[in-house]
């Protein structure tokens, strides 16, 4: 008997050896995906998380934008200053009342297994969306009706004029043009078909995506043969990958290292400032925070640069409002200056000393646990008492619904249209004013410029919104991250997009 | 013996009903609530509650229950709610990753810790036993991510010899699955090893302090031959044990390995499906552990009455 054990002993060390020797062969570390590569090849890009379906109308997650980004296509598209250009649409025209928008759909567009695309796949994927309540049904709130007049024409009607509906519509791929066949079958989950440059091939749950190019494609021919993504959550294992050439591109990388890959050329690390914004809100239901001294205290006692230092690297530009510089909508305005005094001076005005904070973050966004810390630090000088609660994104989500908080830290990303954020957040009716903020001039301004057809009114409606909701601090905005990406030598004709889009269609491989 | 399988099968399948039963209600209790993880921050309460009605969340919890077990009777184990795929083929998707992991690190930790625990305590208090104690400690108190991360640093950043991360199916290229299994297998399989040479050494000791032993020796058979023939056949048997129950454990999955690994196995799924709460996932990646973890166990039962002729099975 153990002279068996022995022989079956030593046969696994052989086995084990042989398999070391195997992996060893002194070439180095191979590259995934280049068996099926042709003359353009394979690009091998690591994102930080598994997309959790690939069904555009039912995802919220952004590892799944990322990959659908490649795959779907909508009406119209951001370009690279987030203005919406034509895509799957070429014109549009808009009636004397503004309640009716005529779309002329492209020539010759079909899905990538060949089918064409007409204008009932547009009125089908709109009333997906708005008859089964999916995630973005919140977009089409002012839409009557949507039809196709013939098969290169889609009629929008409204209930109320809708100046950011091409936004809505295009902002990004959550509102893509589906094919009900691909939707019925059900492998919407796992296989799309959509008419965009590249083509779900193949997913293995866990490991990886592939894409393939798609011949098919309305736009110019992608040059690359086809796209990988793989899931990797360490960013130091996503960074050595690239370096070690198992992968061409990641945006997942190690923000400590971020600002000293940016100097280097091999791999290319570019960082550019991106749409989203991070800030603190107080909760107004809860005294003493009802008071508009106390959250204009807070707003007086944080230092943002410091806050940036620690949460970012530095990779982020401080902001007292919620829209970034490089949008049409920026409105300079910062009245708060780190000021102790003016902070202590504030709270004695309310009343308030000895307070205790508790401040919720979560472990899902690790800057926001960074940033709590520089906070608590802050608010002490002032003689406030954080106590910050890090929890996980569902419980965290759970309190936030419940109102159990007296603060919380968070980010709002992608934004385009300033509806879309300042509605949802600051109207005493939006879904996301958890913070339950609420004043009758600010509610009557964010009605007024949903509707407001004329730019220049409309901008400076949302100037006013964005002032008051300062003064009133009702989020204290912190700031606007950068979005960082890398990506090896081989790659060229990538560029970092603010809304944080990763487009390959116009991507080139060396090898 | 057929008799005794067949018992132990139905006394499984008890445990199973528990398993499913215990984990429906623990997840009652945890916080989070996996639709709005689902909607994310875009919150809108018409889609909640359209979300929630499709996932069946607005059932009685009884209900909810029941209609699980009926469906998990029929090898149904749901649908998850990130992915609307159906659990049962995503769990057994996961489970070759897994499971190849979970050997390679046990057969190289049996490889590692048999001889090392039998030289230690043959020669106890000698350099080589003070060596194998010294990195059994190293091994069950280091963290494994740690180790994980200093590994990719050396084998792969530094050394440039195996990849850092990632997965090949052993059926579509056996070297390129070995390169890429190698630094997890080692991870995972140097604390299994820690473990087994602590247990192989005392469990050599024990033995070596048996009357059979000196009987042995007293009639003059050589150091070897008293190893092989007397101690080893008898100190093993629990060894067979620990074993088998680290084995086991690993099927569940080794989560933070996995993770940083980005390995596509049940450790894996489990961590996603926990952040997300998708408790179907959950639920199927558990049931199928723990019944992993009967099956092991009912083998090495088996085994046992093979190895040690004073054991018997009925």
């Amino acid at each position: 008997m153990s002279r068996t054990r022995f022989r079956l002993a030593g046969a696994t060390i052989a086995l084990m050896l042989a398999a070391v020797a195997g992996c060893s062969g002194g070439e180095g570390v191979d590259v995934d995906g280049n068996d099926t590569a042709g003359a353009g090849g394979v690009l091998n890009a690591a994102i930080g998380g598994e997309p959790d379906q690939l069904d555009p109308h039912k995802t919220s997650a952004y590892y799944s934008f990322q990959v659908l980004e490649n795959v779907f296509d909508t009406l119209v598209e951001p370009d690279a200053n987030l203005e919406m250009k034509p895509a799957l649409a070429t014109e549009w025209t808009t009636s004397e009342d503004q309640l009716t928008w005529t779309f002329t759909l492209r020539e010759g567009v079909t899905f990538s297994d060949g089918s064409p695309l007409t204008a009932d796949d547009v009125v089908y994927s709109y009333n997906r969306i708005i008859d089964e309540k999916l995630n973005n049904a919140y977009k089409f709130g002012t839409v009557k009706s949507i039809e196709a007049t013939d098969p290169k024409t889609v009629v929008v009607t409204l209930t109320a004029p809708t100046p950011n509906l091409l936004a809505n519509l295009g902002g990004f791929k959550g509102v893509a043009i589906v094919q009900k066949a691909n939707v019925e079958s059900g492998e919407i989950t796992t296989k799309p078909v959509g008419s965009g440059p590249f083509a779900v091939d193949d997913y293995s749950s866990g490991d990886s995506i592939r894409l393939v190019r798609n011949d098919n494609y309305w736009g110019e021919k992608p040059q690359l043969d086809g796209l990988r993504f793989t899931f990797v959550s360490d960013p130091t294992v996503a960074l050595q990958n690239l370096r070690g050439g198992e992968v061409h591109w990641t945006d997942n990388l190690p923000p400590q290292q971020v600002p000293a890959l940016l100097d280097g050329d091999d791999p290319s690390v570019r960082s550019v400032p991106s749409t989203d914004y991070w800030y603190l809100a107080l909760n107004q239901a809860r005294k003493p925070y009802d008071d508009v001294n106390v959250r204009r205290a807070v707003a007086f006692a944080l230092d943002r640069e410091a806050i940036t230092k620690a949460a970012k690297f530095g990779l982020a530009t401080v902001n007292q409002t919620a829209i970034p510089q490089n949008s049409a909508f920026y409105y300079e305005y910062a009245p708060y200056t780190h000021d102790v005094s003016q902070a202590t001076q504030l709270l004695d005005q309310a009343g308030v000393n000895g307070l205790t904070m508790d401040l919720m973050v979560t472990s899902e966004y690790p800057e926001t646990v960074t940033a709590a810390q520089v906070v608590a630090s802050q608010l002490a000088a002032v003689g406030i008492t954080v106590e910050i609660r890090t929890l996980d994104f569902a419980q965290w989500l759970d309190e936030q619904g419940a109102g159990t908080f007296d603060s919380f830290m968070l980010g709002w990303l992608g934004n385009i249209d300033p509806d879309e954020f300042y509605y949802a957040q600051h109207h005493s009716d939006g879904t996301f004013n958890f913070h339950e903020y609420a004043n009758p001039d600010v509610d009557r301004l964010l009605d007024q410029a949903r509707t407001e057809t004329d730019q220049a009114a409309r901008k400076q409606q949302y100037e006013q919104v964005a002032k008051q909701i300062v003064d009133d601090a009702s989020y204290i905005y912190l700031y606007n991250p950068d979005v960082a990406q890398g990506w090896s030598k081989q790659v060229s004709g990538y560029e970092v997009r603010t809304d944080r889009a990763i487009r390959f269609r116009d991507v080139a491989l060396a090898r | 013996m057929a008799r005794f399988v067949i018992r132990r099968l139905l006394q499984s399948a008890v445990v199973l009903l528990g398993v499913t039963l215990v984990v429906f209600l623990l997840l009652q209790l945890v916080p989070g609530d996996p639709v709005r993880v689902a909607l994310g921050t875009r919150f809108d309460p018409q889609t909640y509650e359209a979300l929630r009605a499709r996932a069946g969340l607005d059932q009685p919890l009884a209900v909810q229950y029941f209609d699980y077990l009926r469906r998990a009777l029929t090898g149904d184990l749901g649908v998850s709610f990130r992915s609307g795929r159906p659990v049962t083929a995503i769990v057994l998707e996961r489970l070759p990753a897994t499971l190849s992991l979970a050997v390679t690190a046990v057969v190289f930790a049996l490889v590692v810790a048999v001889p090392l625990g039998i030289v230690s305590a043959i020669r106890s208090g000698s350099l080589v036993d003070h060596a194998a104690r010294v990195f059994s400690q190293f091994g069950v108190s280091v963290p494994d991510f740690w180790m994980g991360i200093m590994g990719i640093l050396l084998f792969s950043g530094v050394l440039g010899w195996l990849p850092p991360s990632g997965y090949v199916a052993l059926t579509d290229d056996p070297g390129r699955w070995a390169s890429h299994v190698a630094l997890p297998a080692v991870t995972v399989g140097l604390v299994t090893a820690s473990i087994l040479t602590r247990f192989i050494r005392s469990s050599m000791l024990e033995v070596l302090s048996e009357d059979y032993v000196r009987t042995a020796e007293a009639k003059g058979l050589r150091t070897r031959v008293v190893v092989s023939r007397h101690v080893l056949r008898n100190a093993l048997i629990p060894v067979v044990t620990v074993v088998a129950v680290q084995l086991a454990s690993l099927l569940g999955g080794v989560i933070v390995i996995e993770v940083l690994f980005a390995w596509p196995g049940i450790g894996r799924l489990t961590y996603d499906a926990v952040a997300a709460r998708d408790y179907p996932v959950l639920q199927g990646a558990v049931l199928l552990v723990a019944a992993l973890f009967l099956l092991v166990n009912l083998l090495v039962d088996i085994l046992y009455a093979r190895l040690d002729p004073r054991i018997t099975v009925r």
